[in-house]
């Protein structure tokens, strides 16, 4: 019977896994390490000097999408460091549990005070246990491993290149241009998606506002 | 002694054995399933993770007893012990050694036949006493199974019985042990008829396959979606021991029971229900389910007559070479 | 109409109770193992067979495109990211599109080499969790099914393994930005994904020996759920579903977008419209992905990945007035996502157009005739995400 052909080489392929390893680890004794891009929770950093990072901008609090970001200030005060008056942030707190780690906070920062760690938190009991305090993220920013990213190093990650790489196609908004170039230009196939705008049904003169 | 202390004695001693047996099983298959996935199965509680089905006992003995309101409760309630017991009942007569048998039945496999199938009844009876939908599809589907299942199941174990020329256990066992053991010589009688046993062996105990019964991606959990605790837990031991007890007699009907080529007795008895017992478990691990009406056609339309074929020829077998 | 839709009506009124209909009604419930997310149907039985289903879905529904008209354009690709939880880098890469067609924008290259590169990937990583998944519905969760899910979740590791290194997230990237990438591959990537595609092209044969060729696969898919491609294409079923109606319309070949129109899209099609033929288009799909990923990660250009301004400010991109729909080809079928703008920095409305909703349209047309059974294989070789369906 065909069935009972498929059926053996099915067994036999299951067979196999007799002689491979194991591939699952016993978590917690043994983590896998994770990449160093990982990002699990955060972390507020100090400067060199000693002196907080944060400067209470709230540029983080304003683009986090799910608004998990809640900080007190900015007030201006006396740094304890170099003497001179600059902004703070008086508290900082941020909602674990609502975070969907966007990464978008650590993008924004003006000094990069705010990054993300490769560790997460440890799950806890209460609801309050999962709310960053800001003594708990000025802790992690020691006994955490840091993520890679931090607001520099992102934004000069998507900055452009020195080096002007020419685009080899006609793109969208030049495709009604005719360049006097040697060479004609390819065919104008679209760049930015497989659109042809749609002529718009709204009436003219409707400016389309948010009613 | 006397037949009833002697049947109460190895009873007691085989129930005991086949309990603990059926927990180490739970353990054993695990295991074997976490290797075939490339896992490593249960090691926390206990070294090598032996002590998890004493865990599992307990946790499913601390839940609690729900019954449904419209449920009826009194089929409800009486169908995992029956089930149990079906189950259990029909070890009282199998050789597991020369000299170990609870119950030595002149007419032993119609009885482990007949026993065997009323474990049936108890199946049908808690899909339908739980007043459930999912349950009482996962019911009728095991009713038409089982009932459809035990036809090739006779016509397999008639073979034996034919090749050997009688029903007790324990003559076919001997026998097997002076000649030639029934899945070895005729091998195109003992070893087709042997694979039929255990095809129709794997539906009687809704195993993969044939667990359409019990499938868990269509009904839930099928007949036992209403049962909770040690009522979920006799469900689910009643099928380890079917497993288990019709191993055991498939190794005593075709494989020679506690025969062996050195040392006969209860050690190699216990190796080859053991070993049956794996590859059922393995090819649990590894097959995807058939659904009901391809069962059924399989069933009616290849294994009936296949065995049908085997049965005349062993008669024919038997008439020319006496 | 074809000549299917003629002859079952979805919208057949059956009493409820009424005993003389003798039919029995089964909530295939919200709770339910093997309903790909929070679905419910309701079917109606004549002993195992369907004479009629009705589909309802909404369930997960978390007004996603109500809250996308209150965040800004910039805050709204991690929001969308969980749509299609199951590829997720191509519901942000429908949306930041959108986004560029209707500014203009145009991508580096290297950015859009890096996007299909990322499509790709999560087209594999999709198919083998439909793989798995399939094989469960098929199985059973305590069973060979659970084998080969296994398998294929541990393949789809290694992809995951791949997105975590680029982005630093495993499952919810929020790695595409308005004008490009936020994250550049880093050093050394190309060869992890070469090794990764190595190791799972060398246990496709046993997939296929588990599934594929396996005797009860094929006994329990051939011939079940029939959909007819006239039916699809009037339900706007696209994607592996319409394909395996013999309709050979694939977006990356007949509408190309990013780098598509630089590499060849061979475009698997299959006849019968059953649940074989979907499953074999997919696996199918998911061979010629290994082979495209190779193609595209030996040769991804230099260059900037971002040609937008990084995100800074919610309030830093605003889209002028206008209405514009941009589809792409995810493993599911078109997702399409439709903006219309006020020139503000919010979008006035954002509508995702989700592919697994008109898959789950065909279930009152293809179920009635087939058994209980049937459905759970149907519905599983449908691949439908409730994510995308409820939003």
């Amino acid at each position: 019977m065909g069935h009972l052909a498929d059926a053996f080489r099915s067994i036999i392929t299951v067979a196999k896994s007799f002689a491979r390893p194991t591939q699952t680890v016993q978590f917690p004794k043994v983590v896998r390490p994770r990449a160093e891009r990982y990002r699990a929770s955060f972390a507020l950093l100090h400067e060199e000097n000693g002196d907080e990072a944060c400067i209470g901008c709230l540029q983080c609090e304003r683009i986090c999408p799910s608004k998990v970001i809640a900080i007190k200030g900015p007030t201006k005060r006396d740094s304890p460091v170099t003497g001179k008056k600059r902004s703070y942030a008086d508290d900082f707190t941020l909602d674990m549990s609502a975070c969907i780690f966007c990464e978008l906070c650590v993008q924004v920062c003006p000094t990069d005070a705010i990054v993300m760690t490769r560790e997460p938190e440890a799950p806890g009991f209460e609801r309050e246990d999962l709310v960053l305090t800001m003594p708990r993220l000025y802790a992690n920013e020691k006994n955490k491993p840091r993520a890679w990213g931090d607001g520099t190093r992102l934004m000069e990650m998507q900055a452009a290149p020195k080096v002007a790489v020419p685009a080899p196609r006609v793109s969208l908004a030049e495709a009604s241009i005719t360049t006097a170039s040697a060479q004609p230009p390819p065919p104008a196939t679209a760049v930015a998606g497989s659109v042809t705008p749609h002529p718009d049904p709204l009436p003219r003169g409707g400016e389309g506002g948010r009613s | 002694m006397n037949d009833f202390a002697h049947g109460g004695l190895y009873g007691g001693l085989i129930i005991t054995v086949l309990m603990t047996t059926t927990a180490m099983a739970l353990w054993f298959e695990r295991k074997m399933a976490a290797r075939m996935q490339s896992r490593v199965g249960p090691n926390i509680v206990g070294t090598f993770g032996l002590l998890q089905p004493v865990a599992d006992v307990l946790k499913l003995l601390q839940k609690e007893d729900i019954t449904p309101e419209k449920a009826d409760s009194a089929l409800f309630n009486l169908a995992p012990p029956l089930g149990a017991i079906a189950a259990i009942a029909v070890a009282a007569v199998v050789p597991f050694s020369p000299s170990v048998i609870a119950v030595d039945l002149d007419v032993g496999v119609l009885f482990l036949l007949a026993v065997g199938a009323l474990g049936v009844l108890p199946v049908f009876a808690g899909g339908w006493a739980s007043n459930n939908k999912f349950a009482l599809l996962g019911a009728m589907r095991a009713l038409a199974q089982s009932v459809s299942y035990e036809v090739p199941l006779v016509l397999a174990a008639m073979v034996p019985v034919i090749l050997t020329g009688s029903m007790k256990l324990s003559t076919i066992v001997e026998y097997q042990a002076t000649h030639h053991w029934l899945a070895v010589w005729p091998f195109f009688l003992g070893l087709p008829a042997f694979l039929l046993f255990m095809l129709a062996m794997l539906a009687e105990s809704n195993r993969i396959p044939f667990d359409i019964p019990e499938a868990e991606s269509e009904l839930v959990a099928g007949i036992t979606t209403e049962y909770t605790g040690m009522k979920f837990a006799l469900f689910y031991m009643a099928e380890y021991v079917h497993t288990l007890v019709a191993s055991a007699v498939g190794a005593a009907l075709f494989l020679g029971g506690w025969d062996g080529p050195f040392a006969p007795g209860l050690g190699w008895m216990v190796a080859k229900t053991l070993l049956l017992f794996a590859s059922v478990y393995w090819v649990r691990w590894t097959l995807l389910r058939f659904r009901s009406d391809q069962l059924m056609a399989l069933c009616w339309r290849r294994l009936v007559p296949a065995g049908v074929v085997l049965v005349v020829a062993s008669a024919v077998w038997v008439i020319v070479f006496p | 109409m074809t000549e299917l839709a003629r002859r079952v009506d979805p919208h057949l009124v059956i009493e409820r109770y009424d005993p003389e209909a003798e039919l029995m009604l089964m909530h295939f419930g919200p709770q339910h193992p093997s309903t790909h997310g929070v679905f419910r149907m309701d079917l109606y039985l004549d002993g195992e067979r369907i004479v009629k289903a009705v589909p309802h879905c909404g369930f997960l529904h978390r007004s996603v495109e109500k809250l996308c008209e209150k965040l800004a354009y910039v805050q709204l690709t991690p929001i969308v990211d969980k749509n299609d939880y199951v590829a997720p880098m191509t519901n942000e890469q429908s949306l930041v599109m959108l986004f560029e067609a209707m500014l203009k924008l145009e991508v580096p290259r290297r950015a859009r080499w890096i996007r299909t590169i990322f499509a790709e990937l999560t087209r594999i990583a999709s198919h083998l969790l439909w793989l798995g998944t399939f094989s469960l519905d098929l199985g059973g969760a305590l069973g060979g099914g659970s084998t080969t899910f296994i398998y294929t979740f541990r393949e789809r590791e290694l992809i995951l393994d791949l997105f975590e290194d680029v982005t630093g997230a495993r499952f919810h990237y929020n790695t595409h930005t308005i004008g490009g990438n936020r994250h550049d591959l880093p050093a050394g990537w190309s060869a992890k994904v070469i090794s990764a595609l190595d190791t799972i092209t060398a246990r496709l044969p046993e997939y296929e020996a588990l599934t594929l060729q396996n005797g009860i696969f094929r006994e329990r898919t051939r011939g079940v759920g029939v959909l007819d491609g006239d039916l699809a294409l009037e339900l706007g079923v696209t994607g592996p579903n319409l394909r395996a109606c013999g309709v050979d319309h694939d977006l990356r070949r007949d509408a190309p977008f990013h780098a598509y129109d630089e590499v060849k899209v061979n475009v698997a099609t299959a006849k019968g419209g059953d649940c074989l033929a979907r499953a074999e288009v997919r696996f199918a799909e998911l061979k010629e992905s290994l082979r495209l990923v190779r193609e595209l990660v030996n040769a991804v250009p230099e260059g900037g990945i971002n040609s937008g301004k990084p995100v800074k400010l919610p309030v830093q991109t605003k889209i002028p007035v206008g209405q514009t729909y941009v589809g792409i080809e995810t493993p599911r079928g078109e997702l399409g996502a439709w903006l219309v703008a006020d020139g503000t920095q919010f979008p006035y409305r954002l509508k995702i157009r989700p592919p697994s909703l008109h898959a789950l349209s065909a279930l009152p047309y293809i179920l009635p005739g087939q058994t209980v059974s049937d459905a759970i294989a149907i519905l599983g070789s449908l691949d439908p995400i409730m994510g995308e369906v409820d939003r």
